[in-house]
């Protein structure tokens, strides 16, 4: 089952995360200025919040991780040429 | 059984090519400009129909996403979706005011997202839109009913789409 974290002290208050998160499972404490988590049941495991916050204070655990396909090396430096 | 060689030979074919047509959609989107999407939707759609041809036919929602994935499978498309009912939302199905049945679905592993990725190109651009016509036109096959597929949110590991199927 998926665990999100978001470190307190790590948070510096900038509300990215609520303002990407889609589905609304993040919230902001005004009182402590710091983002928190709503509805944990919410996350679609985007990873948008992580991915924007600038002090990386976002963590997800247990989540599904894309797959990245059959990445193949020498396909994407033949590619490189033409992009 | 099909030799898992053989398998995955087939879907490094499928994702070369994936990556090729990144680098070509995103190459005519500047030329093309919003056309671009339309065609690339238009062509997704009438792909989407093909390949949904003697898929089983049903009015029910789920069971025609269902059919959608099977559809997608049988084409070696690793495209995993799961519908998404939020905590506070009573049911996954809901009707809008417009009297249509709209559904919110996650899309996980994404070939195309993964191949926009390497080459560092954006989302939403004209092949997102191929694979939503693509799922648009199975689902209007397969329910015989107009649909389409709102991107609410384009992620990094996952994206958000809402169905709207008409009444
Ligand atoms: S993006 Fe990071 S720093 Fe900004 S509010 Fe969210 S958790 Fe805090
Ligand atoms: S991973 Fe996505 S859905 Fe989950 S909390 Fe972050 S932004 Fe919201």
């Amino acid at each position: 089952m998926l665990e999100m974290e978001i470190r307190d002290k790590a948070c510096r208050g900038c509300r990215f995360c609520v303002d990407i998160c889609p589905t609304d499972a993040l919230a902001f404490d005004d009182e402590t200025q710091k983002a928190v988590i709503k509805e944990v049941e919410d996350c679609i495991e985007c990873l948008s919040c992580g991915f924007i916050c600038p002090s990386g204070a976002i963590a997800h655990k247990n989540h599904h991780v894309v797959k990245n396909f059959y990445r193949n090396l020498y396909f994407s430096r033949r590619m490189e040429k033409f992009l | 059984m099909e030799d898992i060689h053989e398998i995955r030979k087939r879907r490094r074919t499928l994702q070369e090519t994936m990556n090729f047509m990144a680098a070509l959609s995103a190459g005519i989107e500047p030329i093309l400009g919003r056309g671009a999407n339309s065609m690339t939707m238009s062509a997704g759609r009438n792909l989407g129909r093909k390949f949904s041809e003697n898929a089983t036919k049903t009015d029910d929602l789920l069971a025609a996403v269902d059919e959608v994935r099977r559809v997608l499978e049988e084409n070696h498309c690793l495209w995993f979706f799961e519908p998404f009912k939020p905590k506070n939302q009573p049911e996954m199905i809901m009707v809008n005011d417009k009297g249509e049945r709209e559904m919110q679905i996650v899309f996980k592993d994404c070939m195309i997202r993964q191949s926009l990725f390497r080459f560092g190109h954006p989302q939403q651009g004209s092949l997102c839109n191929m694979m939503y016509g693509f799922f648009a036109g199975a689902l209007e096959n397969i329910m015989g009913k107009k649909a389409k597929l709102d991107i609410k949110h384009a992620g990094e590991n996952a994206c958000l789409k809402v169905l709207t199927v008409a009444s």
